[in-house]
């Protein structure tokens, strides 16, 4: 088995500018990720738990400092590389869902793979089983707002799983659902860092879903404390 | 499900937005069309085949001032004249109207039937009408318009002339530039008129239309210095001075029009920009997702294309249909005859509504490319 | 309960950069509504200052303008011992002929030619026209071919300036005087002497007849006597009346305003509808909080009503004041348009008349247009549910 890390973060730093001040969201953080690992990042708001998720996903770019994702480094890929990187190896999880109100689940779940050269037989397989790992395939044609809140989420993650990406971030993905589902969707994230070997990094300020996390990361004022 | 479907079901995912972007971007296109066939039909003349061989010969001084009859036998001595008609303007109404919608003239039938030869009307019918002195011939566009027949009477109440036609209608034409005209016996005129020995103008055939020059100098030598100097010039230039007439109007009102498409391109634009920039967040989510900016761009630009194009296509069909449709010259007293969307017209407005497509991307695309991903999330709806 | 109008003036105001654009729409379809109204209102206007109240003009029944108009020297003769028909100082009576004729004339800066209506005159008949007067030059003398030109007139053709030429056939016509005419449809007519204007342009009759009858007893004996006199086929009516009624020329204008009017005014509607559903649909939460705090959903609906008719007044009020502005501007700067009279077929020359009902109508059309774009916008924001408040996207 691989151990060396499959993200690096390297002396990571993130400065918004607010106004007149600027505001340090991440000062020099590093650490590494290994295969595998369920990480939450945990932190009272504020603290940069976000802003780390987002630059290790690559949706934000770092003031200075650097991501090795697999040895790649994500902060130095322009534009259209990076959308590229993103759609290859991160499968995102959002608090809101995020789901196209459009679109079915089966169609929220294929668009990832639009991107890619597959064939439209084996989007429809690819599809099937994302849907089938997050137990909604009866579901498959029903539209975001026929859905429960705990389903939403579900879909989103079989969104996030589609490509078979090598990393799955999650933003507060209990945040607006009940205990129930919020127990459904994080034991189908431990599940895949466990079974799937996927390497799964979560923000969540609930201890209670940390829980299901095989590492804990606390982050106070931009630094990593614990 | 293809990008293409992704794009369609995006489109009209706001049916009310998408509606609204349709029914402006049409609004605007029929207003266009309409404006542009009007300006044609302010500025171009209608022109048929045999106008490249006829002059007109009209008094220097004006319309208004009549030429002497006896110019006739010099006219016909000219090299290059085929055939010679009068032609006067009678402008009597029909009825009680109060403005009559069709012309009529008081020519020579024999001379007129040799100038004027690409209008079909049956030989028997013109016989008949040169053999009734108190004959017309009546264009299929009227004879329609008030229900006609060959055989009625028809009277005409004179407002240039102090007197009123009592005529027969003996025959009909069709296949000039203009058939709603009305054509009789210039004797008939004269009659009435106690003989004057004075007509309207001159209409002439040329044998060549490359000689026309030659004889418009010519016709016009013959009278110079005479009592009465006269103007010589083709069909089409004699049309186009009727346009100069309208004077810098015609600007002022090119010039409202400009900018009444320029306000209308203005809200179609912004309307269209609004709907896109709704979904915002969607965008961002692509963007996550790991859709490319240009991938991006090629969904706005898309949508707002293909709804630029459906507002077209209603606007720009529904004018052609419309003016079609309606009867044009009866609802504006007469003042618009054809009111006719060309092609061309068409054509162009399909041009514009394809740059509202375009332009009304430019903003959002912007937009989103400056846009990062994490800021797009946070975008309420 | 009404939700306070500042809640509605400010969003307004801080949602500018949404609501330029409509803003705009609207300034822009009110601004030419009201410049091609007044275009018409301008051309109806010097037809309808034309002439003086105390003078009867007489026609030949049937003719449609005073140019295919025909008046015999025998009638003439027969009306001008008509009783009733007030005298001069020099003990003549008020009545004149006038002769009408076209001549076509090259326009200044040689874009094509239009017709100039050439009126003969007597010095009666000057007599009877008081608002017509000299301000350059002198009147003409009878018999030397001279010409007085309307000003408008002369700043557009070429040779029509003091001093000028205009050519009538063989005959060679002098500018030796420039007249103002009042705003009347005599400021696009060049004068000349009647009686040579008949030997120039070979004409036995007379266009038309001008009269003042003493007093308004005499007004209705004379018309009565003149239009019963079946050998006469004459019509004779108010001079004020006659040229009020001359109106053809502006019906296409009329016609492109209400059709622009009524085209644009649907575009306008679209975009104040758009604006508005933009504007509600990222205030659901806000429209949720109001509904919270006690406020009806009719005080809402009220209130967004409220809010695009405010809208689309400022639009109108812009538009107002961009058409006044334009107005001002080519009055200051004396510039003229000029189109071809129906009537006549001669050159007419018009200004912009902008009365302040016209600027008021505008306000109301913008009102109009708002109202109408934010009905169906305002129903939806009444139809908002509380809970909607507590939602938290």
């Amino acid at each position: 088995m691989d151990t060396d890390p499959i993200v690096e973060v390297r002396g990571l730093t993130k400065i918004y500018r607010q106004g007149e001040t600027n505001i340090v969201a991440l000062n020099q953080v590093t650490v590494g990720i290994q295969p595998g690992e369920f990480v939450v990042l945990m932190g009272p708001s504020g603290s940069g738990k976000s802003t780390l998720l987002h630059l290790i996903a690559g949706i934000d770019r770092p003031t200075s400092g650097d991501v090795l994702v697999r040895g790649i480094n994500v902060a130095a890929l322009n534009e259209s590389r990076l959308a590229e990187w993103r759609n290859r190896n991160v499968g995102f999880v959002f608090q809101s869902f995020n789901l196209i109100p459009v679109l079915t689940a089966a169609e929220n779940v294929e668009l990832p793979l639009l991107l890619t050269g597959l064939n439209a037989k084996r989007r429809r397989e690819h599809v099937a089983a994302a849907l089938d790992l997050v137990g909604l395939t009866e579901r498959a044609r029903h539209l975001p707002r026929q859905l429960s809140g705990g389903q939403e989420q579900r879909v989103a993650i079989a969104r996030a799983l589609v490509t078979d990406p090598l990393l799955v971030v999650a933003d507060e993905p209990t945040g607006n659902l009940d205990a129930k589902s919020a127990h459904d969707v994080l034991g189908i994230l431990q599940s895949l860092s466990r079974e799937a070997g996927k390497t799964v990094i979560m923000v969540t300020h609930d201890p209670k879903a940390a829980a299901f996390g095989s590492r804990q990361l606390h982050l106070e004022k931009g630094e990593i404390v614990a | 499900m293809t990008i293409l479907g992704f794009i369609r079901k995006n489109a009209l995912r706001n049916r009310r937005r998408a509606l609204l972007s349709v029914g402006s971007v049409a609004v605007s296109l029929f207003l266009l069309v309409t404006l542009m066939t009007l300006i044609r039909e302010l500025t171009i003349p209608p022109e048929d085949v045999g106008a490249s061989l006829r002059l007109v010969v009209r008094n220097k001084v004006s319309l208004a001032q009549p030429l002497p009859y006896k110019q006739l036998s010099l006219l016909d001595r000219i090299p290059g004249v085929v055939a010679v008609t009068p032609f006067t303007f009678f402008g009597g109404n029909y009825r009680d109207e109060k403005v009559t919608s069709f012309a009529q003239f008081a020519v020579d039938p024999v001379r007129f039937t040799n100038v004027f030869v690409e209008s079909r009307s049956s030989p028997g019918q013109i016989a008949a009408w040169i053999a009734n002195r108190t004959g017309c011939l009546v264009g299929m566009d009227t004879m329609r318009r008030y229900d006609m027949k060959v055989g009625d009477k028809l009277k005409l109440t004179g407002t240039f002339y102090p007197c009123d036609l009592e005529l027969k209608i003996e025959g009909t034409y069709q296949g000039s530039v203009d058939d709603r005209t009305v054509f009789f016996h210039h004797k008939y005129l004269d009659e009435l008129t106690g003989d004057p020995g004075s007509v309207g103008t001159w209409w002439i055939r040329v044998a060549a239309a490359d000689a026309s020059g030659d004889v418009v100098s010519a016709i016009n030598r013959t009278f110079q210095n005479t009592s009465a100097e006269v103007r010589a010039e083709s069909e089409r230039s004699f049309q186009m001075s009727f346009v100069s007439m309208w004077g810098n109007i015609q600007v002022l009102i090119e010039s409202i029009c400009s900018v009444v498409v320029f306000t209308l391109m203005l809200v179609t634009v912004s309307t269209m920009s609004m709907a896109i920039r709704e979904r915002f967040r969607e965008l961002a989510i692509l963007k996550a997702i790991g859709f490319r900016r240009r991938e991006i761009f090629t969904f706005i630009l898309a949508e707002s294309f293909g709804l630029a194009a459906l507002g077209g296509l209603i606007g720009i069909g529904g004018a052609a249909l419309f003016w079609g449709l309606l009867d044009v010259q009866k609802l504006s007293n007469g003042f618009l005859v054809y009111f006719e969307v060309v092609p061309r017209t068409m054509a162009r407005a399909a041009l514009v509504a394809a740059l509202l497509g375009v332009v009304s991307a430019i903003g959002p695309s912007l937009a989103v490319a400056r846009t990062s991903v994490v800021e797009g999330l946070k975008t309420l709806d | 309960m009404v939700i306070p109008l500042r809640y509605h003036v400010r969003n307004v105001v801080v949602r500018w950069r949404s609501t330029v654009a409509t803003l705009l729409g609207i300034a822009l379809v009110v601004a030419v509504f009201v410049l091609l109204r007044s275009l018409a209102a301008g051309i109806e206007k010097s037809s309808a200052q034309t002439g003086d109240p105390r003078n009867i003009l007489v026609v030949r029944k049937g003719s449609q303008a005073e140019s295919s108009s025909l008046v015999t020297r025998e009638q003439l003769q027969a009306l001008q011992y008509l009783k009733g028909i007030a005298l001069n100082a020099e003990g003549k009576p008020l009545i004149s002929a006038d002769v009408i004729t076209l001549i076509s004339a090259p326009r200044a800066g040689g874009t094509g030619e239009a017709n100039l209506l050439i009126r003969g005159v007597t010095s009666r008949g000057r007599e009877l026209r008081p608002q017509v007067h000299l301000t350059t030059g002198r009147w003409l003398e009878p018999g030397k071919r001279e010409v007085v030109v309307a000003e408008n007139l002369a700043r557009r053709f070429a040779g029509l300036e003091m001093g000028g030429t205009l050519k009538a056939g063989m005959g060679r016509l002098k500018v030796v005087g420039l007249f103002n005419g009042g705003g009347s449809a005599y400021d696009s007519e060049v004068w000349m002497d009647a009686d040579e204007a008949r030997l120039l342009f070979e004409r036995e009759m007379y266009s038309s007849l001008i009269l003042r009858p003493i007093d308004d007893d005499a007004y209705r004996s004379l018309t009565n006597t003149i239009e019963s006199d079946k050998r006469f086929a004459l019509r004779a009516e108010r001079e004020v009346d006659y040229y009020a009624q001359q109106t053809l020329t502006a019906v296409p204008i009329k016609i492109l305003a209400s059709l622009l009017g009524s085209a644009m005014s649907i575009g306008a509607v679209f975009a104040a509808m758009n604006t508005m559903y933009a504007a509600i649909g990222s205030r659901t939460r806000e429209i949720g909080t109001l509904r919270v705090l006690g406020y009806s959903k009719m005080s809402i609906l009220c209130g967004f009503l409220l809010e695009g008719g405010l809208l689309a007044l400022l639009g109108g009020f812009i538009g107002v004041a961009v058409s006044y502005g334009l107005y001002q501007y080519v009055i200051l700067r004396g510039i003229t348009f000029g189109t071809m009279n129906f009537q006549s077929f001669s050159e007419t020359i018009f200004q912009f008349s902008m009365p302040p009902a016209l600027l008021l109508l505008g306000l109301a059309f913008s009102v109009v247009v708002g109202l109408i774009g934010s009905i169906l916008p305002a129903w939806r924001a009444s139809q908002i549910p509380v809970i909607s408040a507590l939602k938290s996207l």
